[in-house]
């Protein structure tokens, strides 16, 4: 409470007036690092990376402006097209698979569980190491010709074969690998169905309504602001998916493309083929994509998301 | 604020532009000096490279070497991000790939200004070619090496298949006796470990057909019909159990030299460069011979070459550069330097030192150093084109489209070309 006063006293100005002035230099000396960070590492590069968008630009000769070619280029780069495909049907795929997992286990650890500090934290130990190298490597070992997967198929007689280096299953052993890593909105799902009332459910039980109603009509009525958030979240992350594709593919992006995620051509691009103006053009096309997915996720949001006040 | 970020941004390229290089002095400095010098390779390379550079510091006590090494796939993202920044190191191991992007952006000193400190005396004048760009040479040859098939004659003699007569063969004798081998070796063992994941095998193949990959120009001249018959081959290869099937073979292409089907034992024949025999026996565990490449008695002109194995190249932008070649020079031209290194560059391309040293080889190392005599060769290929440093991962996808039949050998023919001539022109 009485933080709470001390800021509104702040908002109004009617601090201290010397006192005040004092304060306020500190904060700006705090803030000082985060303000350089922001600015050199963050907001420099940014703004770098879109000048170097129209530029062409070899990472050792100066960039030479070149308009709008980079942009004109795009157009016909069939590798770059692949390349969005197969990030599209990775978004589109593993990102509601990976909320149906933590919405699922959500509601299974809600129901006060014994040990659920364990389990809650069992699940979202994969979140921690999902885009981690080490397990994009485990990856390896696991859908490998000789691997985990093909050793289990054996005890049942069936012949595997090498997922990862399969271009029809490559890039679904990476769906999986996301799907996987369900943790980070799982608590948060947890903790939006902590906030729904249980007298809702009991009024609903002693209507008569099934578990499944209660559900459909409590449950993700008054969830879906939490799912809406989660939604959003994730499908930033998923266009932004890096490493896995990286370690796995041994950074080809193989086989035959599969797995060719859009920020693993950028990165091709930029550092493997030095072509870093077509690079930077890439980041802005991907910041546009992104920008679009989220604003027609807002939109979408007026028709299903229920805001309880 | 935003006129801040703009002038920092403007500030940033500029300092990504900068030329850079200043006083390059012609004379060593007597003050202290400090070069660095990256390389990339595995452990062995690491630890014996260390000592090289442990005697040159005690020779000359105002320089001090950092070593930076790293494996190569992180190598070439590194160094492009370090020259980028102005912050390259000054002694670099440069490879054939990308000699010429670098040389060609100026990245690279002419070594040849450098004539006082860096002595060539003692390198073939065709070894000392393979280092030179627009006239100029840019990188000093370390190592040769030549296309070769390794041969697992353990296996042949357990399957009870006849070794080939290396003198005579066609590639159709290859896959030939492949097919027996994998006939008699019942699944787990195949003939031919695949073809096509790397530059060296499609460089033959366009050799012995009398066609080169680029012209003196750089423009991608290699006929399409070549390459055609290229991945052909290695789609039959495939489709007839001589070679493994398409995802076993690219899951091997993709991991290390351990991981491969001849140090598996999984497979009998495999082309390699001859100076990775050592390499190749020791994992295994299994006799290994080198032979000719097939075809090469029926091909219209020798499909073998010296390659160079690796450069030594200095950063154009280097402050010392006169210590940095006088380090160079150690590592070209040093008998004791040369004892420590013996072949794990590959086979010292100084004629000198490979002489000097031959006596102290083990047994398969004294075997890629007589290989390399008893072969025919023919003239190198020129450098790789600025801009196709890549040609190898172009390469390997077509391969995989190939093997797992998304693209007919036609369509991965011209679209190969294609690609590879956009590299080059964008570059």
């Amino acid at each position: 409470m009485s933080a709470l006063g001390e800021l509104q006293r702040m908002r109004r100005g009617s601090g201290g007036t010397l006192g005040g002035k004092r304060d306020n230099k500190a904060a700006f000396v705090f803030l000082l690092p985060w303000f350089a960070g922001l600015l050199f590492i963050t907001a420099g590069p940014i703004v770098a990376s879109f000048l170097l968008g129209f530029t062409d630009y070899n990472l050792i000769q100066p960039p030479t402006f070149n308009g709008l070619d980079n942009f004109v280029r795009m157009l016909g780069d069939a590798r770059l097209h692949n390349a969005l495909r197969v990030t599209l049907v990775y978004v589109v795929v593993s990102v509601p698979l990976q909320l149906a997992a933590a919405l699922a286990l959500a509601l299974l650890l809600d129901r006060g569980l014994r040990g659920l500090a364990f389990y809650r934290s069992a699940f979202y130990l994969p979140s921690l190491l999902g885009s981690s190298v080490a397990i994009a490597v485990l990856w390896r070992q696991i859908f490998g010709a000789d691997g985990l997967v093909n050793q289990v198929l054996a005890m049942f007689g069936v012949e595997g074969k090498g997922w990862i280096s399969d271009p029809s299953t490559a890039l679904g052993t990476l769906i999986v690998l996301n799907v996987w890593t369900f943790g980070a909105p799982m608590v948060i799902f947890l903790a939006g169905l902590r906030q729904i009332p249980v007298m809702y459910y009991e009024a609903a039980s002693t209507d008569g309504a099934g578990k499944w109603t209660q559900f459909r009509k409590i449950t993700i009525p008054l969830l879906s602001p939490i799912i809406f958030f989660n939604l959003v979240l994730q499908i930033i992350h998923a266009f932004q998916s890096f490493t896995q594709a990286f370690v796995v593919s041994g950074g080809s992006g193989g086989p035959s493309d599969s797995t060719l995620f859009y920020t693993l051509y950028l990165y091709q691009r930029g550092f493997g083929n030095f072509d870093m103006g077509y690079a930077s053009a890439l980041a802005w096309l991907l910041l546009v994509i992104i920008a679009a997915f989220t604003a027609i996720n807002f939109w979408a949001a007026k028709f299903w998301v229920v805001y309880d006040d | 604020m935003r006129k801040i970020a703009l002038a920092l941004a403007a500030a940033l390229m500029l300092s990504a532009c900068g030329s850079g290089g200043g006083a390059a002095s012609q004379e060593l400095s007597k003050d202290p000096v400090t070069l660095r010098f990256t390389w990339w390779g595995a452990d062995e390379r690491h630890q014996r490279t260390q000592q090289v550079i442990d005697l040159f510091q005690k020779k000359h006590p105002n320089i001090t070497v950092k070593g930076e090494f790293k494996d190569w796939n992180g190598y070439w993202e590194s160094l492009a991000t370090t020259v980028a920044a102005n912050d390259a190191p000054d002694v670099i191991q440069m490879d054939e790939l990308y000699l010429s992007s670098y040389a060609e952006r100026g990245a690279l000193l002419d070594l040849g200004t450098m004539a006082k400190f860096l002595k060539t005396a003692d390198f073939d004048k065709s070894a000392l070619d393979t280092g030179v760009v627009s006239g100029k040479q840019y990188a000093l040859p370390v190592g040769l090496s030549t296309y070769s098939i390794v041969v697992n004659t353990d296996l042949l003699d357990q399957l009870k298949v006849e070794m080939p007569d290396e003198n005579t063969w066609t590639w159709e004798d290859l896959k030939n006796v492949g097919a027996q081998v994998s006939k008699a070796g019942g699944g787990k063992i195949t003939g031919v470990q695949s073809l096509g994941f790397e530059a060296g095998g499609l460089n033959i193949w366009a050799r012995q057909h009398g066609a080169t990959l680029f012209d003196e120009q750089g423009k991608v001249v290699v006929p399409p019909e070549v390459l055609t018959s290229f991945w052909t081959y290695i789609r039959d290869l495939a489709k007839q159990g001589v070679t493994p099937p398409a995802s076993v073979s690219v899951e091997r292409a993709g991991g290390s030299l351990d991981q491969s089907g001849t140090a598996t034992n999984a497979s009998a024949f495999a082309t390699w460069w001859n100076t990775q025999l050592t390499s190749l026996t020791t994992a295994s565990g299994s006799t290994l011979k080198l032979l000719k490449l097939p075809g090469e008695a029926e091909a219209k002109s020798p499909g073998a070459y010296y390659k160079s194995s690796m450069y030594w190249s200095v950063s154009s932008r280097s402050e010392h550069p006169a210590e940095a070649a006088l380090f160079v020079d150690f590592l070209a031209n040093d008998p004791e330097a040369a004892n420590i290194m013996l072949t794990d560059r590959g086979v010292p391309a100084n004629t000198k030192i490979r002489e000097a040293i031959t006596p102290k080889l083990t047994e398969t190392d004294k075997e890629a150093v007589e290989y390399m005599d008893r072969i025919k060769v023919g003239p190198a290929p020129r450098v790789t084109p600025n801009g196709a440093s890549n040609i190898e991962a172009i390469i390997k996808r077509h391969t995989e489209e190939v093997l797992f039949d998304r693209e007919p050998p036609e369509q991965a023919a011209t679209a190969f070309i294609k690609e590879l001539q956009a590299e080059i022109d964008g570059a």
